[in-house]
């Protein structure tokens, strides 16, 4: 088996995982202008914009030998849940033999995730899995934790300094073999960005905003036009409400992620009934922040993406009951990067110019 | 001398340049069609700056810059102030009327709606996935009915009936417009309902289901149009103001945010003066394929000496022209003091400083017990298969 999976957020999650269980991976491409181009080329006109873009991935995979995908699944009416089954096909119909594991939340169908584990775990022992999983979590929050920082520092220094730190730190979390590794990486660069501390402003000159989204748009930069960056460079700090590690608990690890359940529970204010996707989450990410005193959201929404689409019509009232500018940014292969920017750049000077008044 | 602040707005239709002095008056006024050259423009523009204005007089105490083109044309000038146009449109709006409750901007290529509340934009939409109710949109269809766009507005007065045409889209418009002209519907009528089915995209797309208050303020260059004007009127079903200077409103109100930036820094003006008019500019762009991000990096170039560099998230070109040095001695440069930080990071390591959060490690060892338990049922599911 060569395996392959689709480029979503930090990868080398996924490629550890599966490379410590020993299969050939080979790492997928960064989706770039070719990606989408090839993506939307091959994708039914209506599909949602992740769709597209995993599409031109996986096209781009083929080009390498890829026999197996590995990719995540999804419950309720949200279009995810058939990705795996639509992308074979259109696969297939390009002339590639390929295979599709589909992982779908463990809490789901137990027995299928087993079944789908089984498959993976190759030779390994149970324990062993038990491991690898510990090791790839551990990394993922320690990747989560660092990034966590590089969101706020990067609204009050030099952002090229800090991204470099941060792409220093990814290339390094590659290559950690256990637990002590992550620990050092991990310690390191939390030491290195702990040297930029003295830049943040005392607590209530601090300005946050908090993304949320449809899960693929707000993880991956190269196709959500960097919109933390743009954020952070008019010194604002960003927490998104989707991290890797919360995806992990969410959906392999069934003992945990109780925090999210509450998170969820606040969204039914606005939307009752599970419609899929992250819709019902993203609200309850949306009044959690307001709580926890950020300034604004800004929430993605792929083109054509069925649950978000519901979650901003409910985003004026939300704005209104609880008094928080909101907004929404459509993406797709269409989005130019000055409207974005434009847009981006005009929300953040109207929180601003609430908390100034002018002297003439 | 008086202190005088210039404004450039850079719109997708037309460019305007304005110049207010401490007072906020209008010293200058220029509005131009944007034929796509708009160093070309600006430089015409400045020249008759020149010409018009006593400029011994004056001294450019600050330069602001906006419009979708913004970002080159800031470089060229050497501007002060670099900001989107809603922020500046809503700031002139409140200028000129303080008890502004909702303005209506609609520009060539885009519309926005913005809410304000004693005198501070709280909330703004703009056209999100298409031009459909823009100034470009009225353009076309003036064209194609052979009508100058100047008399547009004035002609949809002229109407007798309501005749509803679908205004979503361009094209869709357009097939529309000619079975209603078939139908015996007059230029006035089919003009009318074009008028009207704008409003209600503009309406149906940007207010959705917000409450409007107070004072409504129409500006941008739509604004000059009647015709949509009155088409709001009967919306909303009040008055609606056209300031003064309706058409450069996004401009007035760079100058003015530019005049606030330079006073609150009290720093002397970036403007590189009247020479340009003389300079020769040009602009480069590339692919960096040096990492995964693959940045597009501008370069703007002025009688041959690059003025500016954007575009790269690293920092890397945009480092370089601030060094002016090779880039193979930037790059020896970086690898010393690479391994410096390298060392102290090893050294910082050794001091163990670091502390674990007792909190976050007793919820790890619960998870890892809670895993191991897992594992054992897993053991133990393993054996029943």
């Amino acid at each position: 088996m060569r395996l392959s999976f689709p480029y979503m957020g930090p990868t080398i999650v996924y490629a550890k995982l599966l490379e410590l269980l020993g299969h050939d991976v080979v790492m997928p491409p960064r989706p770039n202008k070719e990606i989408i181009d090839l993506g939307v080329k091959y994708s039914p006109e209506f599909a949602c914009f992740p769709f597209k873009v995993i599409t031109g991935t996986y096209l781009k995979l083929m080009e390498q030998g890829v026999d197996t995908l590995v990719t995540s699944g999804g419950h309720g009416p949200c279009r995810a849940g058939y990705y795996g089954e639509v992308h074979k096909k259109i696969l297939h119909e390009l002339g590639y033999d390929v295979e599709i594991i589909v992982i779908d939340s463990v809490r789901d169908d137990y027995k299928y995730f087993y079944q789908i584990a089984k498959r993976l775990k190759g030779n390994n022992s149970w324990l062993k899995v038990v491991q690898v999983l510990k090791i790839v979590y551990e990394l993922t929050k320690a990747l989560d934790e660092v990034e966590k920082k590089v969101e706020i520092l990067r609204a009050y220094y030099d952002n090229t300094v800090i991204n470099k730190i941060w792409l220093q730190a990814q290339e390094d979390f590659y290559t950690v073999k256990d637990n002590s590794d992550i620990k050092k990486y991990k310690q390191r660069y939390l030491k290195k960005l702990a040297a930029y501390s003295d830049q943040i402003p005392a607590a209530e000159d601090r300005l946050k905003i908090g993304i949320i989204g449809e899960i693929f748009v707000v993880l991956e930069q190269s196709i959500n036009n960097q919109i933390e960056e743009k954020v952070n460079r008019f010194g604002f700090e960003v927490e998104r409400s989707q991290y890797l590690s919360d995806w992990i608990r969410e959906n392999i690890l069934p003992f945990t992620a109780n925090d999210l359940k509450e998170i969820e529970h606040k969204g039914e204010e606005f939307i009752e009934i599970n419609i899929g996707g992250h819709a019902k989450e993203n609200i309850g990410h949306a009044i959690d922040f307001k709580e926890r005193g950020f300034d604004g959201i800004i929430h993605l929404k792929p083109f054509a993406c069925l649950p978000e689409l519901i979650s901003q019509s409910v985003m004026d009232d939300l704005s209104n009951k609880y008094d928080i500018p909101v907004l929404t940014i459509s993406i797709d292969e269409q989005t130019a990067d000055a409207n974005v920017l434009t847009r981006v750049e005009a929300f953040l000077d109207m929180i601003k110019e609430k908390n100034y008044r002018e002297v003439m | 001398m008086e202190n005088l602040y210039l404004g450039v707005d850079i719109g997708s239709v037309s460019i305007n340049i304005v110049a207010i002095d401490e007072q906020n008056e209008l010293v200058f006024k220029l509005y131009t069609r944007n034929s796509g050259n708009p160093i070309q423009l600006v430089k015409k523009g400045l020249a008759k700056f020149k010409q018009e204005v006593e400029i011994d007089q004056y001294k450019v105490a600050g330069v602001g810059v906006t419009g979708s083109g913004r970002q080159l044309i800031a470089y060229v000038l050497g501007a002060d102030t670099i900001k989107n146009e809603i922020t500046a449109h809503a700031r002139a709006s409140t200028f000129y009327h303080p008890e502004a409750g909702t303005i209506f901007e609609i520009g060539g290529q885009d519309s926005k709606l913005i809410i304000v509340e004693d005198g501070i934009a709280v909330d703004f939409a703009m056209n999100t996935v298409c031009a459909a109710g823009t100034g470009s949109f009225l353009d076309h269809q003036a064209e194609r009915l052979g009508i100058k766009i100047e008399d547009f507005g004035g002609m949809a007065l002229e109407a007798e009936r309501d005749v509803r045409i679908a205004g979503r889209c361009t094209v869709f418009a357009e097939s529309d417009m000619i079975s209603k002209q078939q139908y015996g519907f007059t230029k006035p009528e089919i003009i009318k309902g074009l008028s009207v089915a704008l409003v209600r995209n503009y309406m149906n797309n940007l207010v959705r289901n917000r409450v409007l208050k107070g004072e409504y303020i129409f500006q941008g260059g739509v604004a000059a149009n009647i015709g949509i004007k009155a088409a709001f009127e009967a919306e909303i079903g009040s008055e609606v103001i056209v300031p003064q200077y309706h058409d450069v409103m996004g401009a007035i109100g760079i100058a003015m945010l530019a005049k606030r930036d330079v006073k609150r820094s009290g720093q002397e003006s970036n403007f590189r003066g009247f020479d340009l008019t003389e300079e020769e500019f040009a602009t480069k762009s590339f692919e960096c394929d040096d990492c995964a991000n693959n940045c597009e990096v501008i370069k703007v170039i002025a009688d041959g000496r690059t003025i500016a560099v954007t575009g790269d998230r690293c920092g890397k070109w945009t480092a370089s022209l601030i060094t002016d040095s090779s880039i193979t001695a930037n790059s020896s440069k970086s690898e010393t003091t690479q391994t410096v930080v390298k060392d102290q990071a090893a050294a910082e390591e050794k001091l163990d400083l670091y502390k674990t959060d007792p909190e976050a490690e007793k919820q790890v060892m619960q998870e890892l017990e809670e895993l191991e338990k897992d594992d054992q049922t897993e053991k133990e599911d393993n054996i029943l298969v």
